[in-house]
């Protein structure tokens, strides 16, 4: 579905990403992870269209995204940026329809059936409840139920989140990740998320992809990624991997 | 969901600001210092229908108008710029105007007709264009830079207006001061039809970019992620809008306030995005000029208070109390 070739981007010459290479298949669920600073972000903002790759080529069903018309491309693949925060406080029932922009004319207003998919994405995130509530009355967890019902509200078949579990309780962190794996299930979307909590990535994700100084360092399964070998020679962190429910559960050694 | 929480009702809002402009343009052109009255002018009245067609009408319309533009700007700005202080004026665009209109003033210029308008509105121009570049780094114009260089221009033009006050001739003076505070007083037909055709191009501009325009609100990635050309909205939006500011700032002098003040007084009322305040704030923007102005020439009848005066009175409480909600 999207393939990365090779892929670098810098920021006024300082490297974000260097030598990217990964294709990504559908309904798959894939953990990206990696310190902070090691380009993920900037990983996601390329596969979003957000950047343009200084080298190398992106390249989503076969087609360069640089020839990708912008509203088609979104369509397909929705983004959703790290603390989104519209200037003034809305319904959530009009966040969540305004992921249905590219699907607009110029001058077009969203209709009925626009409506109809953003209560189907609210009720997919548990949601639907939140509609008609303002987005200032809402603890943190609620909100990033409404902007992931805004990405979904397009149906897109690839979907990249950029920390979504950040500033979320542990409760929320995990309701949030089996959100995520039951949504990938069902519909047979592939969710890309950056994430720093390793353990909860492994336990629902079919992939981790962790990144190192602007490089993808190791892409594999979470049974791999898990061991403290590899945590400490990506992360410099020191842990012990702990068995439990049939997985390996990484603990700080203090 | 129930279904009220749907298509926005756009209709019944128009509709009712519509229909306080019309009560204000009747109250503003029926009221003022001489006591005319409409049905003497239809029935041949010649010094009547000088009042109410030459003078009152035309003041009201363009009062309708620069209210209307300066609340569409507003909108626009703040939209852009993600910003809820954001206006016309913070970006220097009037500080360029009243910079032109003050130097030429000291030139002697401002007992030529027609010629201080002309070059407010080259000042404002000048200004958008300069804080504009300042802004720009490489390929990005960064909203917060925009702000800043707009503030920081701001303080030169008022050193600006200062000295060439200190070099302008006590006769000229006073009229410099009124353009300062905003003035509707001689306004022409010609005025009106200009800043009309104006608005109504900038308006159509605007609603050609909405759609795009307001999905900035969540963001300058999350927009580009949509599918919008983010710096190509920017761009016209920008411009579009400092343009009619200038227009308007360049027949009415400095009215502050309202490109502020309306599109928060929209929003608190309707909270809609901006493709829905777009038209709202040109109808509320032109119910408050066309009062403010009324207000200036009614509360004492041996003179005109300044109409900047009157739009502010009521502006600066409401900036202080968004300041405190935005805490």
């Amino acid at each position: 579905m999207l393939a990365l070739r090779d892929v670098s981007y810098a920021y006024e010459g300082a490297r974000a990403v260097a030598g990217i290479s990964a294709s990504f298949d559908p309904a798959r669920l894939i953990a990206l992870t990696g310190p902070n600073g090691s380009g993920k972000s900037t990983l996601l903002k390329l596969a979003a269209r957000v950047l343009v790759p200084h080298t190398g080529e992106i390249a989503f069903d076969g087609t360069r995204l640089r020839d990708w018309p912008a509203k088609e491309y979104a369509k397909h693949v929705a983004y959703l940026p790290q603390d989104p925060d519209p200037t003034f406080s809305m319904r959530a029932i009009d966040v969540v329809v305004s992921g249905r922009a590219p699907f607009l004319g110029r001058f077009a207003w969203e209709r009925d059936s626009d409506y109809d998919e953003a209560d189907r994405a609210l009720a997919v995130c548990d949601a639907a409840h939140l509609g008609g509530r303002y987005l200032d009355e809402m603890s943190g967890g609620e909100r990033k139920r409404v902007f992931l019902a805004r990405v979904l509200a397009a149906r897109p078949r690839l979907i990249l989140l950029d920390e979504p579990l950040a500033s979320l309780d542990v409760s929320h962190v995990q309701q949030f990740s089996a959100l995520l794996r039951d949504i990938v299930d069902r519909t047979g979307v592939t969710v890309v998320y950056a994430t720093h909590d390793l353990n909860w990535a492994a336990a629902y994700s079919d992939r981790m992809l962790v990144m190192q100084r602007g490089a993808l360092a190791l892409d594999a399964t979470p049974a791999e990624v898990m061991r403290p070998d590899a945590i400490r020679e990506l992360f410099g962190f020191d842990a012990e991997a702990v068995q439990a429910g049939g997985r390996a559960w990484l603990v700080p050694r203090v | 969901m129930p279904s009220a929480s749907r298509q926005p009702r756009l209709i019944g809002a128009v509709a009712l600001l519509t229909l306080l402009l019309v009560i204000a343009l009747i109250l503003a052109s029926s009221v003022g210092a001489t006591n005319v009255s409409w049905r003497a002018a239809m029935s041949g009245d010649a010094t009547a229908r000088a009042i109410l067609v030459g003078i009152r009408l035309p003041r009201a319309l363009l009062a309708a108008l620069v209210g209307a533009t300066l609340a569409v700007a507003g909108v626009t700005f703040q939209t852009l710029l993600r910003n809820p202080l954001a206006d016309p004026f913070i970006l220097g665009v009037s500080g360029g105007a009243a910079c032109g209109a003050s130097i030429a003033t000291a030139a002697g210029l401002a007992r030529l007709p027609g010629v201080v308008p002309v070059i407010a509105f080259a000042g404002a121009c000048g200004a958008t264009g300069a804080v504009f570049l300042l802004a720009r780094r490489r390929e990005y114009t960064d909203p917060t830079r925009l702000l800043l260089s707009g503030l920081v221009l701001n303080a030169f033009f008022s050193a600006v207006i200062l000295i060439s006050f200190g070099l302008s001739r006590q006769s000229d003076l006073a009229a410099a001061l009124r353009w300062m505070m905003g003035t509707l007083f001689g306004a022409q037909w010609s005025d009106v039809a200009l800043l009309a055709v104006l608005l109504s191009i900038s308006l159509a501009i605007l609603a050609t970019i909405g759609n795009d325009l307001r999905m900035l609100a969540f963001g300058e990635d999350d927009a580009k992620s949509r599918g919008v050309h983010v710096e190509r909205v920017k761009l016209i939006g920008f411009i579009t809008a400092s343009i009619v500011t200038g227009a308007a700032v360049s027949v009415s002098g400095i009215i502050g306030f309202v490109g502020l003040l309306v599109p928060h007084l929209m929003r608190l009322i309707w909270r809609r995005d901006f493709r829905f305040l777009l038209p709202l704030c040109a109808l509320g923007g032109g119910v408050l000029v066309v009062l403010a102005d009324l207000l200036s020439r009614v509360v004492v009848t041996s003179s005109e208070l300044p109409i900047g005066a009157f739009t502010a009175v009521l502006g600066v409480p409401f900036f202080l109390s968004l300041l405190r909600r935005n805490r």
